[in-house]
């Protein structure tokens, strides 16, 4: 066992555990957008920095991926990590403006307005979509390509991938499409109207191991209802 | 040659190797290392051996090709042994003069190395500063030994420290040695070596690795290329070495595959040592097996972060991740791993060979050993620099790098690559070692140092840096991603002129979070180029924002055509150009009279900015001859060309403004005061107008009668001009605003001499140079006799100068500066006339004190300056040399050091502030302290150039417009961008534009003979338009009309 202080709280965890781990588990949430219970930590999104070690030596790192450490002293919500927290999500907001995730945090950071040229962006390259997909779906159909600002998700070469089973499970677990997902008018939304062409019960017979993560989902109702879709028109459509 | 199996073997080789070399043979080195090879070392090194081959003298003298010596300015260059005399930027003609000259032990003296600064001939490289002032213990093997060759290293000692390593150290040892050494990684962070290779020991496991970072990405940094390139064995040994002592069994070379030179000799080396038995499997038959390989990396720079750089190894994408685990616990394939980088690894068998204590005595308390940088930029000699721990910048800059490139002025360097920052001039005395660097704002990084002069634009260099980091962030951590992406932006629009103060503060709270809250070492010091400039450069972004200009003339935006922004009254040089190209004189004429108050004045006497940043000078040109241009356009002329607009306003007209001084401020504001309907009364002391124009400039430069006629057209009914009544004695500024003026412009001009401060300053024969000028110009009193001295490297030095040549009692006259003749202040056309007409020059004198009988001066004494230390100018500060007095003769000695205002004027008038003898005014507003009272000209900058007093005397007027009326005198700038499409006079742009300009026509030096005719001609039509037809037109980008362009198509057909 590891003894450490969060917030002033002496707290006992497991070696392994990280510190956003720790830090939920005795009641002080962090706010995070690329950490999923599931899914191995990353830390992409910085959201979760956190202040740790003696006044004036301290530094921030990301709790998602920080050990716990043997007698660390831990700040989750110190002034300097509120501040960072909300220059973040000013970038975020500065660049996904129309996400209700980002919208929601900032919001509750009292974030309200950004300085930056206004951009509208669909990604925040969190990687959640491609953990779940290696890890979850054991797929490994889409990955990051590129670095800097040229960096972004997508299968090799563009082409659709081979190792896709179409499960969705990407877009299930994006923090920042979710209005996308549901589309603006949630009555008209067909699932995957506006990215996912091709979801995956469409091609029901091609796999045994089916995982769908759709919801709301009514694709395999309208394959059912109307009863000439088949894979290979679909695939013929698509490519 | 069979595999060595014992230490005592290769003892046996060593002795053998170091036999059979003869120490008098005569030998030539030629440093082929990659900047060498490209100014053309290859073909000198083919040529030699040509050379040596078919005159049979291949028994008689040695040729060893090397990699890099560090001194890649001068490249190719050969040094030939003995003597080590070194010939730089030699040609493959100079071939066999160099062979010869080794052969028979004398230098080729016309090859050999020439001082820059004093012009003495180097024999030898011991000679040379930029090599004698370094301590070069890495850097100085590379010059011994052929990288290719291992015998060559072992004769230099080579495998030494692995033998000693072998013949009995533990470990542990190992670790304690490298621990007395003091050595830290090179890399930058600056981590102690010992304290890394004891971690990686401790962890468990049999199976660990040790991994060379070479890795080296930052812009201008190429010193771990050249130790590769040049000595790649010392860097295996080091290897070797920290595997024994860790217990790795496997090392990797992570190198950048834009090496290629680098990979290659790496790979002969590991083959080398591999078929001798010093690598691999039971090396020299101590049963410890050891063997390294090359990664190698497609060139991302954050892939020398050491977590990424370990998953690139894996095979993964190069990514950061979280530390800790650190790599010395979880490292290549999650086992434990040493990562060091070359010049540490290098730095290894150095410190097993000597020793750790004896190592630890170079450097400072906290840094030890040496360090290796590469100095580029706008110094003169750029290249490879090593130098103890502890070496101030400012030794590195001016006494190895040897100062500014031509004229320039240094202001920073940028230390330690896209993660470093900028220290200013004013820090220069910053000791280098990892501590002083990184409380200033930089890291020591992998060792670049960029050096930028006065022509590197702060705001331009972050923005470069932020380019480079948003495309090589890896992109993982969302704030270094965007982060980065965000600075370049707010840096983009400062340069574009968009920007607001509030950029400034977002770009420091945004720098600071991305400092914080990123993963990797890139993230965190990604902000350092931004934050350091912010730092020490804040005024030079305030200057982007508030006026919108770039003062070094790079960001394009704000510099439009540089002749026009660099003109302090924005004359559209360009434009008159293009129009004398095109043949529109009186056109051209407008153009030069709508900015210009006193055209055919500055025709003759300005400074000309113009010329200094044409942008023919960047291709190696000349650059274009704005100012004699101007002179042709004004010489044929008629003023009546120009109708200047005036404004009929009768509220104006009911005010009053009272210009004290009728200089070329006064008078420029009197006239646009006049032409904005104000009457205007000009007050001016002597009893005729122009100030300096008439009472300083001698006629030889300046005629009357241009001066008077400019003058003449500038006076006209709203202007009244008061003459032989002076500010402070006959009336003050109360005086004024009680006689009712409704506003005071003061440009009464810098007329008080600075005293030297010596015995004897007040005998008769001595004059301030103002008294003398006045009283020729104005009353054409002779005051020189005999022999003449004149004191000063100015303008008025050497004007005074040149009058007291021409007058008729005058036998011979000196000039004493006390600096260099590249450091003189006055105009280098000046200086060239005087030393034609017969002045004779004597720099680095000073005076100390003067000699006279019954009250008349005989004699100067002198002292012969030496160039010391830097000062904060930049320029090396002359300290007087003991014993070196000596005495001129004199008759006559004109003191012309500088000038400040007359005390008198302000100090009646209630609310100025004066300090060092000039009037205290906002830069901008010209506004003193006294409301209703601007001030401008001389006084307020002291000693000028006319221009400068006309572009004050042009605002002033604009000024006191804006305040008449009640309105805001602070105008928001605009940026001087040019407007008018002038259609070029040929369609397509000449190809072979002349490298050099057409000269003005000039006085034969014979006729100019205790003469006042005037010196410089003008232009014929025919050289006048070839001279504007070399225009690059950098006007063209911002006004050309869509359908003028070239279309792209076309362009391209041309090209081909």
């Amino acid at each position: 066992m590891i003894t450490l202080s969060i917030n002033g709280v002496t707290a006992h965890v497991e070696k392994g555990t990280t510190l956003l781990e720790a830090a939920t588990f005795f009641g002080f949430p962090i706010p995070t957008l690329c950490h999923m219970d599931g899914l191995s930590d990353y830390g992409a999104c910085r959201l979760c920095v956190v202040e740790i070690g003696q006044q004036g030596k301290s530094r921030l790192v990301s709790a998602c991926t920080y050990p716990a450490e043997e007698g660390l002293i831990v700040r989750t919500s110190s002034a300097r990590v509120v501040h960072a927290r909300r220059m973040i999500l000013e970038l975020l907001l500065a660049s996904c403006p129309q996400s209700k995730t980002v919208q929601d945090l900032a919001a509750a950071h009292d974030v309200s307005q950004q300085r930056f040229r206004q951009e509208y962006e669909d990604c925040i390259l969190c990687g959640r979509c491609v953990r779940i997909c290696a890890e979850q779906m054991m797929a490994k159909a889409i990955g990051f390509r590129g670095r800097g600002e040229n960096r972004s998700v997508g299968t090799p070469f563009d082409l659709k991938s081979d190792a896709c089973r179409l499960c969705g499970a990407c877009m299930r677990v994006c923090p920042a499409c979710e209005l996308r997902c549901t589309y603006a008018e949630p009555e008209k939304a067909i699932c995957g109207g506006c990215a996912n062409l091709q979801p995956p019960c469409i091609d029901l017979n091609e796999f045994e191991d089916m995982m769908c993560y759709m919801s709301p989902c009514v694709a395999c109702e309208i394959v059912r209802r109307e009863g000439e879709f088949t894979a290979k028109e679909t695939k013929d459509v698509v490519v | 040659m069979p595999r060595l199996s014992s230490l005592a073997e290769l003892q046996l080789l060593r002795r053998r190797i170091r036999d059979s070399v003869s120490k008098s043979k005569p030998r030539i080195t030629v440093c082929a290392g990659t900047a060498c090879q490209a100014s053309g070392a290859n073909d000198v090194q083919r040529i030699v051996k040509r050379h040596l081959l078919e005159h049979d003298l291949v028994d008689r003298i040695g040729l060893r090709i090397t990699g890099c010596h560090g001194f890649c300015e001068m490249g190719p260059f050969v040094v030939t042994e003995p003597g080590g005399m070194f010939y730089p930027k030699i040609g493959i003609h100079d071939v066999p003069a160099i062979v010869s000259a080794a052969l028979s032990g004398e230098p080729a003296e016309y090859l050999l190395y020439r001082d820059s600064v004093t012009g003495t001939v180097c024999k030898c490289m011991d000679e040379i500063p930029f090599f004698s002032k370094q301590q070069r213990t890495l850097l100085s093997r590379n010059q011994r030994l052929d990288p290719i060759r291992l015998f060559d290293y072992l004769a230099d000692g080579g495998y030494e420290a692995l033998a000693k390593v072998l013949s009995g150290f533990a470990p542990e040892a190992i670790i304690d040695e490298i621990r007395r050494s003091g050595l830290r990684g090179r890399g930058g962070a600056g981590f102690h070596t010992s304290e890394k290779w004891d971690m990686a020991r401790r962890q468990a496991g049999d199976v660990k690795y040790v991994v060379c970072n070479a890795d080296e990405g930052d812009p201008g940094a190429y010193m771990d290329r050249s130790i590769l390139e040049g000595n790649p064995h010392s860097v295996i040994e080091g290897m070797i070495i920290g595997g024994i002592a860790i217990g790795a069994t496997e090392g990797f070379v992570f190198v950048r595959h834009e090496y290629p030179l680098a990979i290659k000799h790496v790979l002969i080396a590991l083959r080398l040592a591999r078929e001798f038995g010093l690598l691999g499997m039971d090396i020299l038959g101590t049963g410890i097996d050891f063997d390294i390989s090359i990664v190698k990396s497609a060139g991302a720079f954050v892939c020398g972060e050491e977590t990424a750089l370990i998953r690139t190894i894996e095979g993964m994408v190069g990514e950061p991740r979280q530390r800790p685990p650190f790599p010395t616990e979880r490292g290549v394939n999650g086992k434990p791993t040493c990562i060091n980088n070359v010049e540490t690894w290098a730095n290894v068998p150095i410190v097993i060979a000597q020793g750790g204590d004896a190592y630890a005595h170079v450097g400072t308390e906290t840094s030890k050993g040496t360090k290796v940088f590469s100095v580029v930029g706008k110094v003169k000699h750029t290249g490879l620099v090593e130098v103890p721990m502890g070496t101030t910048i400012k030794e590195i800059v001016y006494e190895i790098g040897g100062g500014p490139q031509d004229g320039g002025k240094i202001k920073a360097v940028q230390i330690g690559g896209p993660s470093g920052g900028c220290i200013p001039h004013r820090r220069f005395d910053l000791p280098i070692d990892y501590d002083s660097l990184s409380q200033a704002g930089a890291i020591m990084g992998s060792g670049g140092m960029i050096v930028m002069d006065q022509g590197t634009c702060m705001v331009d260099v972050a923005k470069y840096f932020m380019s480079f980091l948003k495309d090589e962030s890896c992109g993982k951590c969302f704030t270094c991603r965007k982060g980065t992406q965000r600075m370049w932006e707010l840096l983009d629009d400062i340069t574009e002129g968009k920007g607001t103060l509030a950029h400034l503060d977002l770009l420091e709270t945004l720098g600071k979070t991305v400092a914080e809250t990123s993963m990797c070492g890139l993230g965190q010091s990604a902000a350092n180029p931004v934050l350091s400039t912010l730092r020490y450069f804040r005024a030079e972004y305030e200057r982007h924002i508030i006026d919108l200009r770039c003062d070094a003339f790079v960001c394009e935006n704000l510099t439009g055509a540089p002749c026009q922004a660099a003109c302090p009254v924005g004359t559209e040089a360009w434009r008159y150009a293009a129009l004398i190209a095109r043949g529109e004189y009186d056109a051209a004429y407008r153009v030069i009279r709508e900015a210009n108050t006193f055209p055919s004045v500055c025709a003759r006497v300005c400074d000309h900015r113009c010329e200094q940043h044409c942008r023919l000078l960047t291709t190696g040109h000349d650059p274009l001859a704005l100012r004699a241009l101007k002179r042709f356009v004004t010489d044929r002329s008629d003023p009546a060309a120009y109708k200047p607009e005036r404004r009929d306003d009768p509220v104006a007209a009911s005010m009053r403004v009272a210009v004290v001084g009728s200089g070329p401020a006064g008078l420029t504001a009197a006239h646009n005061l006049s032409l904005r309907g104000y009457k205007t009364t000009v007050f001016e002391a002597d009893d005729q107008p122009g100030g300096l124009l008439t009472s300083g400039i001698p006629t030889f430069r300046l005629p009357r009668e241009v001066v008077q006629k400019e003058i003449d057209a500038l006076i006209d009914e709203n202007i009244t001009l008061l003459c032989s009544i002076t500010l402070g004695s006959d009336f003050t500024v109360d005086d004024l605003f009680r006689d009712g003026f409704d506003a005071v412009f003061l440009a009464v001009g810098a007329h008080e001499s600075w005293r030297m401060d010596i015995p004897g300053e007040d005998m008769a024969g001595v004059y301030p140079s103002m008294e003398f000028l006045k009283a020729w110009n104005l009353r054409g009193e002779s005051l020189a006799v005999g022999n003449v001295g004149v004191i000063g490297g100015g303008n008025s030095a050497l004007d005074a100068a040149r009058v007291a040549l021409r007058q008729k009692d005058v036998t011979g006259v000196t000039i004493f500066y006390r600096r260099t003749r590249q450091e003189m202040p006055a105009f280098e056309e000046e200086i060239q006339g005087a030393l034609e007409e017969g002045i004779k020059l004597e720099t680095l004198a000073t005076p100390i004190e003067l000699h006279g009988e019954n009250g008349h001066i005989t004699a100067g004494e002198f002292v012969v300056n030496e160039l010391g230390d830097v000062d904060g100018s930049g320029r090396r500060r002359p300290v007087k040399k003991l014993g070196s007095e000596y005495k001129v003769p004199l008759d006559t000695l004109i003191v012309a050091i500088s000038e400040a205002a007359s005390e008198i004027g302000a100090a009646h008038s209630t609310g100025l502030e004066m300090r060092d003898g000039t009037i205290t005014v906002d830069k901008r507003t010209l506004s003193t302290g006294r409301p209703g009272v601007f001030a401008g000209g001389d006084v307020v900058t002291g000693p000028n150039t006319v221009i400068d007093a006309i572009a004050a005397g042009k605002r002033a007027a604009q000024v006191i417009d804006l305040y008449l009326r009640e309105r805001d005198v602070a105008v928001p700038a605009e940026p001087i961008l040019p407007r008018v499409y002038v259609e070029p006079a040929v369609s397509e742009p000449a190809h072979d534009v002349p490298a050099t300009r057409a000269s003005m026509p000039t006085l034969p030096t014979e006729q100019r003979h205790k003469s006042f005719i005037e010196i410089e001609g003008t232009f014929s039509e025919e050289a006048a338009t070839r001279e504007a037809s070399r225009c690059l037109r950098c006007d063209l980008e911002f006004t050309r009309p869509p359908q003028a362009r070239p279309s792209l198509a076309r362009s391209r057909g041309g090209d081909a």
